[in-house]
């Protein structure tokens, strides 16, 4: 979570990004349960309709952005929650490597599943 | 602010003094060190007995409950809270309170307190559950209407008690400390001519100069109280009362950024505007905070 | 700060009743997220039968959805996520530094808006369960 870049500080930089992925997911998440909930019901959602609805470019590359900032704001938030809560030392070397781990693999993992369900193949 | 009760008081004073020149007559004047335990008795009776004639003339009255701990006496090793009756008079603060309670019936009462009138910053309490002034809280305002029935003295949480009411700063002191607060500019004007402030930067940092270091928001914040690394809210001010002081040249803003940035800086503030809320001055220090997060971030961008 | 002893209730979270708006707005985001990032997780576990064939992901979905308790969950699940929208703007607004003297009144309207959208919610969220 906190790569080094030259001078970019990273605590004032994760604090940033904290509030631009919230900002993006305020919309999306809105959206989301829209779309999902009151235009199509969740109860009548199949693997068509999810298709159909991923093979648009724009909805595609929403939800994969979507996803991701989620995680980054998810993970991200849950370390603050820890580091407020005074930890430090190796716990807080294994809670922040856990959490990259956690991060990187949920990531993977929707990259992986919004593929399948667009049927894109690679 | 305590207002100096008129006609109560007045006799309080009188009769404490009267008290202190009995000892200090027998102390020096008769070659004795210390009054004998007689003597201790008596005063005693006799300052009971006038704490009890003054209940009982009074008007109204309000229970104080106290906490009482010290690590030095064994009876008072186990912290517990102490019941003083108190005359209620108009105006009264609850520092005045404490302080009947201490002359009248219990003079190992221990609080700090000096000006009396919200300047010092000494007796930050933590009084029906929240962190006051003593000396800047009317009794009667504790109360929806009328006066209390009982008024909840501790001290401040989240610090360390070093005797009742009494804690310790020291911690708070050092978070003050390291924001450097002070001017340490090399390039002032020569001479008699003055280092002149705008009238708009001197309403920016106007509310910031308040701080009278009472330790109130420190011990209402709980990241700080779970996060000794913290700078705290009283800290962070002052890094902004000088940061934002156009006064100070920008290597020293800078330098000062620099400090109030680290992960134990502004970051940890979560907005919870505890401090704001119980600040005796009135200090936006939520504003303050999230103003200096807002100048870091622009202040990294630049660079990249 | 450390404690020579405890003083117990006289700190912390046994002092939730004198508790003020914005301690109180901070406590419902961070539970909030919580169950948020945990949905998020289970969220995609569950959509990734989707790579056990499309079949399999129309069934899980399907039948998931016929349990009355998912329902309710989803309810649930709703009024965390507007609460944690709602806060979040606010707690936007606050880095921005606009409003910060009405933030506890901006908390209150988040969690009466709150309210209010998700009782407005139910018919179309239990549609078809009861």
């Amino acid at each position: 979570m906190s790569q080094r870049y030259s001078s970019f500080e990273p605590k004032g930089t994760r604090w940033l990004l904290q509030r631009l992925t919230a900002a993006f997911l305020v919309v999306v998440l809105a959206f989301h349960f829209m779309l999902l909930h009151f235009v199509n019901h969740a109860a009548d959602v199949t693997f068509a309709g999810t298709q159909m609805r991923m093979q648009t470019a724009g909805y595609f590359v929403t939800m994969v952005a979507f996803g991701l900032t989620a995680t980054f704001h998810g993970v991200n938030g849950v370390y603050n929650a820890l580091v407020n809560q005074g930890i430090d030392g190796t716990a807080k070397a294994v809670v922040k490597y856990g959490l990259v781990l956690a991060g990187l693999l949920l990531a993977v993992q929707i990259v992986r599943l919004s593929l399948v369900m667009a049927g894109i193949s690679l | 602010m305590s207002t100096g009760i008129t006609k109560p008081e007045e006799e309080e004073e009188t009769e404490s003094q009267a008290v202190g020149a009995a000892r200090a007559a027998g102390e020096s004047a008769y070659g004795q060190a210390r009054m004998d335990e007689s003597e201790i008795d008596a005063a005693n009776e006799a300052s009971q007995r006038r704490a009890r004639r003054a209940v009982e003339d009074a008007d109204r009255t309000v229970e104080l409950k106290v906490f009482r701990y010290d690590p030095e006496v064994p009876e008072k090793e186990e912290p517990r809270f102490d019941s003083f009756t108190v005359p209620f008079a108009k105006g009264m603060t609850v520092l005045d309170a404490l302080m009947w309670a201490r002359d009248h019936y219990d003079s190992s009462l221990t609080f700090r307190h000096s000006c009396r009138q919200a300047v010092c910053g000494s007796d930050a309490l933590f009084v029906d559950g929240k962190q006051r002034l003593g000396c800047k809280t009317q009794v009667a305002d504790l109360a929806d209407e009328g006066i209390p029935g009982e008024v909840r003295i501790e001290p401040l949480p989240h610090a360390e008690v070093v005797k009742d009411l009494v804690v310790d700063m020291e911690h708070f002191y050092d978070q003050m400390e390291s924001v450097e607060p002070y001017f340490q500019d090399e390039d002032t004007p020569d001479g008699l001519n003055e280092q002149r402030q705008s009238r708009e930067n001197r309403e920016k940092i106007k509310m910031s100069t308040r701080c009278i270091w009472c330790g109130a928001c420190m011990s209402s914040c709980n990241i700080a109280a779970g996060n000794n690394e913290y700078l705290g809210p009283a800290a962070i001010n002052k890094a902004y009362r000088f940061a934002m002081d156009e006064r100070e040249g920008e290597d020293l803003t800078e330098h000062r950024l620099n400090i109030i940035e680290q992960e134990h800086g502004v970051w940890r503030c979560q907005t919870q505007f505890s401090c704001t809320e119980v600040c005796p001055k009135d200090i936006p220090l939520t504003e303050h905070i999230q103003a200096l997060k807002r100048e870091a971030v622009k202040k990294n961008l630049k660079f990249w | 700060m450390s404690q020579s002893y405890d003083r117990g209730l006289v700190e912390d979270f046994g002092r939730w009743t004198e508790f003020s708006a914005g301690m109180w707005a901070w406590i419902f985001h961070k539970f909030t997220g919580w169950v948020l990032v945990g949905y998020l997780f289970t969220h995609i576990a569950v959509l990734s039968t989707a790579m056990s064939g499309p079949e399999v992901y129309t069934s899980t979905l399907q039948g998931l959805e016929s349990l009355l308790i998912v329902r309710f969950l989803e309810v649930g699940l709703l009024a965390v996520a507007v609460f944690h929208i709602l806060n979040g703007v606010r707690l936007l607004l606050v880095d921005l530094g606009i409003g910060l003297e009405s933030q506890d009144r901006s908390f209150y309207a988040s969690l009466i808006l709150t309210g209010a959208i998700v009782v407005a919610s139910v018919p179309t969220f239990l549609a078809g369960a009861v």
